[in-house]
Order: C-alpha cells, then sequence, then structure tokens
C-alpha cells in the first residue's frame, strides 16, 4: 500500500481540498467564502493554502473587485487528481473497491 | 498510521492522524455540505413563484367580469397585487440565486448570470408582444388568455434549459407541467383561464419547493 500522500493527510487540508473538489470544474472559490464554510480562521487557512499551494494542488487568483484585492482559491489538475487518488486509497484501506 | 482524530474544524498539525472512516466522513460532511450550500436556494425559488403563480392568478380570477369566484375582489386591488407577487417573487429570486452562489467565480458565474437574466429580458419580450396585441384591437379575454399561456410557456422554456444546464429531473417536469397547462389552459376561455393556471401552476411549483427541501435536508 503506498503512502497517504501527506500533503492532504491533515485534517485541515483535508477539509480545504474536499470543499474545492465539490466546485464544479472551471470555477473558483473566494478566500473569504471557503473562510466561512469551513469555519477557520484568516491565519489557519492561509496557512494551510499556502502548503497546498507549495504542493502545487492549489491555484491562487490574485485579482481586484473595484478598488479591494480579493483572492480566488481552484483546486488545480494535480490537485485533483491527488484528491481522488487520496480518496481511493482510503476506501481500499476499508476494503472497498478502490 | 492512525489514531487519535483531531477535533473537526481545529488548526492541524501536519501528519495529524484520523482513521481512514473518520477521514472518509470529513470528506464527505464537506462535499454535502458545499453541495447545501450551492443548493439552499432551489426550495425557495419554488415557494415564492408557487404562491406567487396561486394567489396572483386566484385574485386576477375573481376581479374579472364574469368570474364565477364566491369573493369579487375588485380589480384596483388585483392587479396591483398580483403585480407586487410577481415582481416580490423576482426580486426574491435574485437576491438568494446572488447570495449562494457569492464568492463563486467562473463557469457557473456565467452560466448563473445569463440564466437569471434571461427571465427578465424574455418576460419583458412577452409583455411587449402583448402590448402590441392589445394594440392592434384583440379583446381583453383574448389578452388574457395569451399573457397567462404565454408567461406559462416562458417558464416551461427557461425549466426546460435548467434541466440541460443542472441536470434536473425535478425542473423537467416542472417544465412539462407549465408546458402542457401553458396550452390547455385558454381552452377553458377568460377568467376561467386563470382559475386553471392557478391550480395547475402554484400546486406544482409548491410540490417542487416540498421535493427541493426534502432532497436539501437528505444531502
Amino acid at each position: 500500500m503506498d503512502e497517504l500522500d501527506p500533503v492532504i493527510h491533515a485534517s485541515a487540508r483535508l477539509r480545504i481540498t474536499a470543499v474545492l473538489a465539490a466546485l464544479t470544474a472551471g470555477d473558483r472559490m473566494s478566500f473569504p467564502r471557503l473562510q466561512e464554510l469551513l469555519g477557520m480562521t484568516a491565519g489557519n487557512l492561509s496557512t494551510h493554502l499556502r502548503k497546498l499551494e507549495d504542493a502545487g494542488y492549489v491555484e491562487v487568483d490574485k485579482t481586484f473587485q473595484g478598488r479591494s484585492p480579493a483572492t480566488y482559491l481552484s483546486l488545480s489538475a494535480a490537485g485533483r487528481r491527488a484528491f481522488e487518488d487520496y480518496t481511493a486509497q482510503l476506501r481500499s484501506l476499508l476494503g472497498g473497491e478502490p | 498510521m492512525f489514531e487519535n482524530p483531531a477535533p473537526e474544524g481545529e488548526p492541524s498539525a501536519d501528519g495529524d492522524d484520523l482513521q481512514p472512516e473518520r477521514l472518509l466522513a470529513l470528506i464527505d460532511d464537506e462535499t454535502r455540505g458545499m453541495k447545501r450550500a450551492l443548493a439552499v436556494q432551489v426550495p425557495v425559488y419554488y415557494f415564492v413563484w408557487g404562491g406567487a403563480w396561486l394567489l396572483g392568478y386566484l385574485l386576477l380570477w375573481s376581479a374579472w367580469p364574469g368570474s364565477t369566484s364566491p369573493v369579487a375582489v375588485p380589480g384596483w386591488l388585483a392587479i396591483p397585487a398580483f403585480a407586487v407577487l410577481m415582481l416580490g417573487a423576482a426580486i426574491t429570486s435574485a437576491a438568494v440565486g446572488i447570495r449562494s452562489n457569492r464568492g463563486i467565480k467562473g463557469v457557473s458565474d456565467f452560466v448563473g448570470t445569463v440564466y437569471g437574466l434571461s427571465w427578465p429580458i424574455l418576460g419583458g419580450t412577452v409583455a411587449a408582444i402583448g402590448y402590441a396585441l392589445v394594440r392592434a384591437g384583440i379583446s381583453d379575454d383574448a389578452a388574457a388568455i395569451y399573457y397567462t399561456s404565454a408567461y406559462a410557456l416562458l417558464v416551461a422554456a427557461m425549466y426546460l434549459a435548467g434541466t440541460l444546464v443542472w441536470h434536473s429531473a425535478d425542473q423537467l417536469v416542472i417544465a412539462l407541467v407549465m408546458a402542457v397547462a401553458a396550452a390547455v389552459t385558454g381552452f377553458f376561455g377568460a377568467p376561467a383561464n386563470m382559475l386553471a393556471m392557478a391550480l395547475i401552476a402554484g400546486p406544482a411549483l409548491l410540490i417542487g419547493g416540498v421535493i427541493a427541501l426534502v432532497r436539501l435536508r437528505r444531502m
């Protein structure tokens, strides 16, 4: 059995990845909405997002809405694949179909 | 490898170890929570429009000359009340739609905006055609049949579009009911067509709302 992906294998990053994976492909979510859905502090969310971004799993789009800066987040293709692999590995560990 | 579960929602250190069952439950919770957050407005659409169609067309029917309504509602009250009900439903739909999709950009944002704007654009088109027909001299009864059926046809077409975009069987059923209502109510003549529309479209949308609510709670 391969080791579970250490980037996703932390409850906060797993939750972030699961929410972003539930977005329609081609959609991005703003930082405040993601924070609201996860109930995490801004600092905690930023820390984990940076780790996901460093691993190439999350794409960060910094833009402006009027004059205010806004950050939008989405899973990269690698991130989506890593999440699917991770979920399949868990199911396999539980004896189900991968 | 899988040991003490970390508290949900708490900051987690790298490598915090959870049981696989707990991890899958965590994924499932977040996925369902996300889907629920994006679908929370659906029952609202059905309920406000179901109520508006049921009450609005009952009021118009009750106010129409020659109506068999046991309660005669004056036209000065029924027509503005109908307009307020429809406008209120439109504003409520737009507000909850914008709220549930806040903070999301991309494909869904574009589709939602185009779909949302299609309602007032096509609604205005139906009204303009009706106005032209009235100017051309059609009777009040013919205008009542046109407006009632044309708006039901518009709803049917928009729900068909919604079926294609969101792969919703519920929307397909409502679209078919509205198409049938648009096709048959005119044959009752005015004002009975408005009573028929109230009793077909209103309950269909309200039942759709109950089903959408049950689906939302089961997510």
